[in-house]
């Protein structure tokens, strides 16, 4: 009885030693042949779905956690490969409602790879599926911000902005793009719905009241420097006062700054100033 | 069954009687608290699986709940439902019962109505512990009540072709038949897909034929409307449940007249 104890325990050890050793084995004859390979055999989302008989919301939670475990491995050579498949269509198709694995692929894509034209399209079908999500129209709006894009960012942050139940914040940073492409009338327009936005509060308000102030002198001052390159190409000199430039029909008339005092001529070279000068927020 | 007594009990007496006897029977199983348990485990396990995510924690809770409660819900379906009617006649406790004035069909309602009864226990416990979780989450637990009402319509209706495949064969079969109905009556959309890659004519009839036929339990799923908070419409509701119990009805009419048929000597 003892002896065939004996082996027994003798031939549970050496299944178990050898397994360990076979697997030791194994995964270093895979290697580096894995890298990826977990996604070259993805099913398209779609088929997936099907196959999920009615759980297709928990799946794309599975996968979800399973790609952000995945993509979260520095050491992985091939990070961003597939990370458009795998957040922006197979996740997608799985649960088209699922807000978060279209910004974090999108972030994914933009902020570690720089790939912004990647991260808008997973934005973009996140934005197709979920016209009411403006968190994915506003993180667009963010992105082309941080890649200097201020025109396309406040194209998003307007996106955004015209959903319903959007903070009035989107409104300050579309404004804020505005201000930032150079399209002070705009900004100003922009600035002046923040200001009417009832859900502003009063510390908004007074930011928009400031920045209306602001961008109406900066937008003064340009057109009237503008009118002043156009009288010296006419007469060879700047004037010597801007209302020179009304009675020549340069410009309409010439505006006092938001103050109500009068803006300043330096003749000698053609630089208007107003005496409400503030430092300008993005000239 | 002739010859009642004045004395004998009503239909809805005598169903009500196998009902509570099957729910007794089944709630001293064993494998039923496993399941239970296991249920339970999982859906509280949504919690800590929550924090592997990044953003919405409370969507991986109600998903995950949603789906234990269905797949938990099926498997005491198929466990529980398939051995129902043959245990009783494997063991011949079927032919002490039915020299009593019961007639076939009252055996078989009451077998259902037990099951009925055990699933709607099971749903309604593992449905009030998801609730709870959503709740200490600060989340609104009506529409995931939603979402475990219609699971439970859809659970009536596969506890209702375990019934049917229970009174003619053996366990196996009739578990691998109502998993083989759930699969299909999840996948019955598909025959809108092949319909429209038919050409026109008999095939296409049988699509539509075959549509009819499976129980379309994709269309009682509202687990995605249910975890996204999307407004379900109560016609939709209302429908769903009347579509439910009317095919269990109709699969159960069907149970009872095969197990009328059945001949036991």
């Amino acid at each position: 009885m003892s002896r065939r104890r004996g082996i027994g325990a003798l031939l549970l050890a050496l299944s178990v030693a050898t397994a360990g050793w076979a697997r030791v084995g194994l995964a270093r004859v895979e290697g580096a042949g894995r890298e990826g390979r977990p996604l070259l055999y993805l099913p398209n989302g779609r088929h997936l779905r099907a196959m999920t008989l009615g759980h297709a919301p928990l799946a794309a939670d599975l996968l979800y956690l399973w790609a952000i475990q995945y993509y979260s491995d520095y050491r992985r050579a091939d990070r961003f490969r597939f990370v458009e498949h795998v957040f922006g269509t197979v996740i997608a198709d799985l649960d088209p409602r699922y807000i978060d694995p279209y910004w974090l692929g999108a972030m994914i894509l933009t902020v570690e790879a720089g790939d912004l034209e990647g991260g808008l399209r997973i934005l973009e079908k996140g934005l197709e599926r979920n016209p009411d999500a403006w968190v994915l129209a506003y993180l667009a709006g963010f992105e082309c911000y941080r890649a200097g894009q201020y025109d396309r960012a406040a194209g998003y942050f307007g996106r955004a902005a015209r959903v319903e139940g959007a903070p009035s914040a989107v409104r300050r940073a579309r404004a804020g793009m505005l201000a930032r492409h150079g399209d002070l009338r705009e900004a100003i327009a922009g600035w002046r719905e923040v200001l009417e936005d009832p859900g502003s509060d009063a510390a908004t308000r007074a930011i928009a009241e400031r920045q209306i102030r602001d961008l109406t002198i900066r937008a003064d001052v340009a057109n009237l420097e503008a009118g002043l390159r156009e009288y010296r190409a006419r007469f060879g000199r700047f004037p010597r006062r801007l209302r020179d430039l009304a009675e020549r029909g340069i410009v309409a008339s010439v505006p006092t700054d938001p103050d109500g005092a009068p803006y300043r001529l330096d003749p000698a070279s053609g630089r208007v100033s107003s005496a409400a000068g503030r430092v300008l927020v993005g000239r | 069954m002739s010859g009642r007594g004045p004395t004998a009990p009503g239909p809805a007496a005598t169903v009500g009687a196998i009902a509570l006897n099957t729910f007794r029977e089944a709630i001293r199983d064993r494998v039923l608290y496993l399941l239970l348990a296991f249920a339970l485990l999982v859906i509280g396990a949504g919690r800590f699986l929550a924090l592997l995510t990044v953003g919405d924690e409370e969507k991986i809770v109600k998903d995950l709940g949603l789906s234990a409660v269905s797949i938990f819900g099926l498997l005491t379906a198929v466990f529980v439902g398939v051995s129902l009617v043959f245990k009783e006649i494997e063991k011949r406790t079927v032919l002490t019962l039915l020299v009593h004035p019961v007639h076939r069909w009252q055996f078989v309602a009451g077998k259902y109505a037990g099951l009925a009864t055990v699933l709607l226990v099971n749903t309604g416990l593992m449905g009030a512990v998801l609730s709870l979780l959503v709740v200490l989450r600060g989340g609104a637990p009506g529409p995931v009540a939603i979402g475990i009402v219609m699971i439970f319509v859809e659970l009536l209706v596969v506890a209702a072709f375990a019934v049917l495949f229970s009174s003619f064969t053996n366990p196996i079969l009739a578990a691998v038949g109502t998993v083989a109905v759930y699969v299909a009556g999840h996948l019955s959309w598909s025959f809108d897909l092949l319909k429209r890659r038919l050409p026109e004519g008999a095939a296409r009839v049988a699509c539509d034929a075959a549509r009819a036929i499976v129980p379309n339990l994709d269309r009682l799923d509202v687990k995605a409307e249910a975890v996204h908070a999307l407004p379900i419409a109560p016609a939709r509701v209302a429908l769903g449940i009347a579509y439910g119990a009317a095919y269990a009805l109709a699969v159960l009419v069907l149970a009872c007249a095969v197990f009328s048929r059945r001949d036991f000597e």
